[in-house]
């Protein structure tokens, strides 16, 4: 193989004139209501992130991380963490897994990177860029949707800005979190992304539910 | 007809505001602010039902969701029907259309009527099950006819046009009754701070303040209601749910909140700014602590004809003066067992003078009664007859008269001579019973309490009951009660208790009241008219009595030989009354006694709010392949596997099939094989799990979780792997390359991928946590393309920079490379028996390579297939599907692959033991065969049974089954794969499969593979 280390390191990403985002099927084929003066919660697709998986030990991680990107990893259960241009983020999953998600095209020169500082360190680090994707909800009707959508408690004194939790999203799951006090972020696999579009769309639309593109 | 019982004056509806509306046919008038029942009877109708079992004409009861005989079906139109709608809890509004539930053909005049009439001789308790369960054989007839008869409302059979949805609710302090109790005790914890959600079930917030004569402050009670809900509306952390149904109540204080948003409004929800909004919300509330202030429900007296229409509850008589401005009758008789009931005639003597309507009398079963309510009445001259009771109502669709005599409470008899009043109504008292249902949904068994002559509930952990739930019932005591729980509740939450006042309310005293339920009558209780206890399921005192009798001493059987509790009502009105007398039977107390268990829903709930939005297009996620809108393009007839939407085939649009018609899917399939088999097809694979293992001891860890062994697979090859449950049987199977040294990539079953992953997690987790190995689903990462066909190669080489020659990349080798200018790892490995590459790109670029590989592949033949062709190919090939071959019974040796087992492994990987157990080893075990059927033509059915020998006698000793069969049109002959006993060993031999039609299928048991049993068509 080419490359020589331990573990395989591909770049699967092309160009992006030749990439179809997940939403795309039902953007194309559904009717979307554009957002409007009226639409009290706007929905966003941020399509072609970089996603990496962060599977390893907290001390050793944070130090790694926290070298490259300048932020700390979350060691607490639920944190988010987020760069100075709000662009790059950490998210805690699990006691050993955390989610990173950096503009997209970085995310292949970050996990070498991230592999060179970690050494002989144990760790997995996994691109999973093309299985998820990001929605962006704004909008005073916003919290509102996702009590119709998430079983989780999206109540401002549960769920602060700099929080992100996995949760039950009508009947699949997905990752949520708040990156500030307006905006709130779904991360959805890629396969699920309609399915959870159209739930969206549809417990929407007593709030007059827009999509910007 | 007009609103003959309708007063002047007075009650909560709006007189300016008629609104008409149609019941059972015909039109009346009522206003805004009157339920359907309290319009009904200020209209005067007296039958608005048939009753369960004896068909008997039944008139409204109560003022509130205890009601059992007005249940009704409402709807304008078939679409919009629902049942077991409680006309007591249904608001009035313009056109409402609604029918009785049963009565069939008519309420007034119907068949049942007669059946009614000999039922008493007819129909004892227990008799569905004594008359007609045998024969057994024609129970599904009888059964079509109970229920006909029987009936408790129907569901449409068109598509419901409104839309309900779910919300999901979290919370401090979940307040459940908004009457005085729950009033004050969201007010203390909302003022506290704590996050609070109070819910209702009526229409109005209030409870019995609605129709209460206390003063509060010496104001009406109106004012502080008024004050207190416009205070609870405007704090942030409050939120108020008027027409909400706390109608479960589940583990860990998840409770679920039926709100219906627009019943009250019209027929069908109206849209709002030209939207949809949602008919009925279901809340789906997890709280810290909860706040049951449910309130108690008047029990009625068990007498003769207690049923006929016109008898009614007390509290139900004031309510409807009081709050509806209806007086549901002319001449009142009150059958009590206490004070509080007094207000009831006090209120009809008082609203009711100048509309002349009379009360008769009081009989008060005490024999001293004193209270202060007692002196009202004999200051207002109504005539108080005391230690008597009403012991039969007398009439047929409306009372006509009240039998009265002295009754002797301690030995259960009648003491005096009869005296027959005449009225039209007879109200009755009992007492109350604390509202406990919820608490009762959480498994806590309610205790009986003597001074207040109810079951008050026992409460799981982070519960209270306040005011009338924990048999409080003075109106100061039920708001200090009130207040008292929310400031608990509040500080337990961690909040500072705030500072409440309560006004203050001058009570008048009350004396003692009676144990009484069911009232004694001249004769037996066997021989007497009928006395009922629960009026829904046509239970009487008599049927209790007889159930005791026949042996059924545990109150939980008599509740099911006489059916008392069951149905929409839930024994709220009949259970106490039923268990006394069970008790007076069996020479028991109450408590000893005991009681049944109240189950969810207290009221009934519509499948729609159930159903939420997980309905129609939502019911189930569609999980889509990067490559769907292709498929869609292309007409593909689509498969659910594991969610996935898979092309199963795909139909040519612009082609016909040999009947003329469009390609029916046996001939899209032939076409889609041969093209494999001849040309190259190509298969959207991407649903299969893909799992990303990286680590030092993935190797290792691969070596234990499948059967066959990893430690050699050089980097750059691949490898089938066959995965047992630790009992031996196989659970799943796929290829995993190895990466690099350390990094793997398996896959897996469509529909086993996350169970998988979890497997994994699960054994790392709890049995090798020193592993270093970590798992990370890779599955919609990569979007998988399989070109298969002798021109795969050909094809893909016009677009790939890997060097594709034979000797340099093998039969299971992987290549890394770009395909179509994206970057791309190239497994070749095959499914179908041919050359075979597999090509794995990031997903967002799939589409591009897909057609890439289109615009190259038309010269070549490049035809897409399904799952459906897919099955035919790796048949023909022996390929097995877990959980279509096997079915969890099936070892790997049972599948004759034998080759995938690594016995001589140094670690004893999962499953190992199991199958070295005495069944696992035997002989005759089911195994993997091939099937030709006799006759060409003949595609056996999948499941079809398997016997050695047809002529024996039934039941036939079977042998097993099919798995797997198709019609192949590279054999041209149907085949199949099935397990045989023995099978392997019966190469040649013949089998039988008889079928449901009386044919029988022949086959001879061959080996598996069907096509190229040398693999040379894959290795080429």
């Amino acid at each position: 193989m080419s490359n020589p280390s331990s573990v395989n390191l591909f770049d699967s990403r092309a160009d992006l004139s030749m990439a179809e985002s997940p939403l795309a099927f039902s953007m194309s084929r559904r009717n979307v209501p554009a957002a409007g003066a009226d639409s009290r919660v706007v929905l966003r697709e941020r399509p072609f992130l970089g996603h990496l998986i962060l599977r390893g030990g907290a001390i050793v991680l944070d130090e790694a991380v926290r070298e490259e990107l300048g932020i700390n990893l979350p060691g607490r259960p639920q944190g988010l963490t987020l760069d100075a241009s709000g662009e790059r983020s950490i998210q805690w999953l699990s006691p050993d897994e955390w989610l990173l998600i950096v503009p997209g095209g970085e995310e292949f020169d970050l996990e070498g990177r991230l592999r060179q500082r970690l050494g002989d360190a144990s760790f997995a680090i996994v691109n999973v860029s093309g299985g998820q994707t990001l929605l962006e909800l704004e909008g005073e009707a916003a919290r509102e949707l996702l009590m119709k959508s998430v079983v989780y408690d999206v109540h401002p004194d549960h769920f602060p800005a700099g929080k992100g939790v996995t949760t039950v999203f009508a009947k699949t799951s997905t990752i949520l979190r708040r990156p500030s006090d307006t905006r709130w972020e779904l991360v959805v696999r890629r396969s699920f992304a309609d399915y959870c579009l159209r739930w969206l769309l549809d417990a929407g639309e007593e709030y007059a539910i827009g999509v910007e593109t | 007809m007009s609103q003959v019982n309708r007063l002047a004056r007075g009650g909560r509806i709006d007189r300016s505001r008629p609104l008409s509306f149609t019941f059972n046919g015909q039109t009346y008038q009522g206003h805004a602010g009157d339920t359907l029942a309290s319009a009904l009877l200020a209209n005067g109708v007296d039958v608005v039902n048939r009753s369960f079992k004896y068909s008997l004409p039944r008139g409204i009861v109560t003022a509130g969701a205890e009601e059992p005989n007005a249940v009704v079906q409402l709807g304008a139109s078939e679409a919009s029907q629902v049942p077991n709608v409680r006309a007591t809890q249904q608001a009035l509004y313009k056109g409402l259309v609604a029918r009785s539930t049963n009565g069939w053909p008519s309420v007034q005049r119907d068949l049942m009527g007669v059946v009614g009439k000999l039922g008493g001789k007819l129909m004892p308790p227990g008799f569905y099950y004594k008359t007609f369960m045998a024969p057994a054989s024609l129970w599904m007839t009888y059964e079509k006819y109970i229920r006909k008869s029987a009936g408790l409302g129907r569901s449409s059979t068109e598509s419901d046009p409104d839309i309900y949805d779910h919300q999901h609710r979290h919370c401090d302090v979940l307040v459940i009754g908004a009457g005085p109790a729950g009033l004050a005790a969201a007010l203390a914890a909302g003022r506290s701070g704590a996050r609070v959600i109070l819910c209702d079930e009526q229409e109005e917030l209030g409870g019995c303040l609605l129709a209460t004569p206390e003063l509060l402050d010496d104001e009406p009670a109106e004012k502080w209601l008024s004050a207190v809900t416009a205070e609870l509306s405007e704090l942030a952390n409050v939120t108020v749910l008027p027409r909400t149904t706390a109608n479960g109540y589940h583990d860990h204080h998840f409770v679920t909140l039926h709100e219906r948003r627009t019943d009250h409004l019209a027929d069908t929800a109206p849209r709002v700014n030209g939207r949809r909004q949602s008919r009925g919300r279901m809340h789906h509330v997890r709280a810290d602590r909860v706040i049951l202030a449910t309130g108690a429900h008047e029990r009625p007296l068990v007498y003769a004809g207690n049923d006929v229409p016109g008898n009614l509850l007390a509290g139900a008589v004031s309510t409807y003066i009081r709050r509806y401005g209806v007086i549901p009758g002319q001449k009142l008789v009150l059958s009590t067992s206490n004070d509080h009931a007094y207000r009831a005639a006090l209120d009809w003597a008082e609203q009711g003078k100048d509309a002349r309507r009379e009360v008769v009398a009081i009989v008060d079963a005490r024999a001293n009664p004193a209270g202060e309510l007692v002196e009202q009445a004999r200051r207002l001259g109504i005539r108080v007859i005391t230690g008597s009771a009403v012991i039969e109502a007398k009439g047929t669709n409306r009372v006509s008269a009240a039998r009265v005599a002295k009754i002797d409470l301690e030995g259960f008899r009648v003491t005096g001579s009869v005296e027959d009043l005449s009225c039209d109504t007879i109200a009755s008292s009992g007492g109350y019973s604390p509202v406990i249902h919820l608490a009762s949904h959480t498994g806590a068994r309610p205790s009986w309490n003597d001074r207040i002559l109810g079951f008050v509930p026992s409460l799981v952990k982070g519960v209270s009951a306040a005011g009338g739930a924990s048999g409080t019932y003075p109106l100061p005591e039920v708001l200090a009660d009130g207040r008292e729980a929310g400031l608990q509740a509040a500080s337990s939450c961690g909040f500072e208790a705030a500072t409440i006042e309560l006004p203050r309310v001058d009570v008048l005293s009350e004396g003692e009241a009676c144990a009484l339920y069911q009232v004694p009558h001249e004769k037996p209780t066997l021989r007497a008219p009928k006395q009922f206890v629960d009026l829904q399921n046509d239970v009487t005192a008599a049927g209790i009595e007889i159930a005791t009798r026949e042996g059924f001493e545990s109150i939980e059987h008599v509740k099911r030989y006489t059916a008392m509790g069951f149905g929409t009502d839930q024994g709220k009105l009949g259970n106490i009354n039923g268990m006394a007398i069970a008790a007076r039977c069996l020479k028991r107390s109450i408590p000893e006694v005991g009681t049944t268990v109240f189950r969810p829903n207290y009221t009934p709930v519509t499948f729609g709010a159930i159903a939420g939005r997980h309905c129609k297009e939502l019911f189930d996620p569609e999980r889509y392949t990067a490559l769907h809108d292709w498929h869609v393009e292309r007409g593909a007839e689509f498969e659910v596997v594991g969610q996935w939407m898979r092309p199963w085939y795909y139909p040519q649009q612009d082609r016909r099939g040999a009947n003329g018609k469009r390609e029916s899917m046996s001939e899209a399939v032939a076409r889609e094989c041969r093209a494999v088999r001849e040309k190259v097809g190509i298969l959207d694979a991407s649903t299969l799990g893909k799992i990303d293992i990286q680590g030092a001891d993935a190797r290792e860890f691969l070596g234990r979780i499948y059967t066959n062994k990893w430690e050699k697979l050089a980097v750059g090859k691949c490898r089938y792997g066959l995965m047992c449950k630790d009992d031996g049987m196989v659970t799943d199977d796929g290829v995993t390359a190895c990466l690099a040294e350390n990094h793997f990539v398996m896959t897996t079953t469509t529909g086993g991928a996350a169970a998988i992953l979890e497997w994994l997690e699960l054994w790392h987790q709890t049995e090798w946590p020193e592993l270093d190995v970590s798992f990370t689903s890779v599955t919609d990462h990569w979007a998988t393309m399989t070109i298969t066909g002798p021109e795969s190669r050909r094809l893909l080489a016009e677009i790939s920079d890997i060097d594709l020659d034979r000797d340099s990349f093998k039969f299971m080798d992987w290549r890394e490379g770009r395909v179509a200018d994206v970057p791309a790892r190239v497994f070749r490995i095959s499914f179908t028996g041919e050359l075979t590459y597999e090509i794995n790109v990031q997903a967002h670029f799939a589409m591009h390579v897909w057609k890439t590989l289109f615009s190259h592949g038309e010269k070549y033949g490049l035809t897409p297939y399904g799952t459906e062709t897919m099955h035919v190919l790796r048949a023909e090939k022996g390929f097995i599907i877990v959980g279509q071959d096997t079915d969890g019974s099936v070892t790997p040796e049972d599948l004759g692959m034998q080759w995938a087992i690594g016995y001589d492994k140094p670690f004893p990987w999962i499953g190992k033991r199991a199958l070295t157990r005495s069944d696992t080893r035997r002989e005759n075990r089911k195994q993997l065969v091939g099937l030709k059927p006799k006759d060409p033509t003949v595609v056996l059915q999948e499941g079809a049974q398997i016997v050695f020998d047809p002529k024996a006698s039934i039941p036939m000793p079977m042998v097993g089954h099919v798995t797997s069969s198709y019609y192949s049109p590279t054999l041209e002959a149907g085949f199949a794969l099935a397990v045989v006993k023995g099978g392997q060993n019966r190469m040649g031999e013949t089998v039988y499969m008889p079928m449901a039609d009386g044919t029988t299928h022949e086959a001879e048991i061959v080996s598996p593979i069907f096509v190229d049993p040398k693999g040379e068509r894959q290795n080429v």
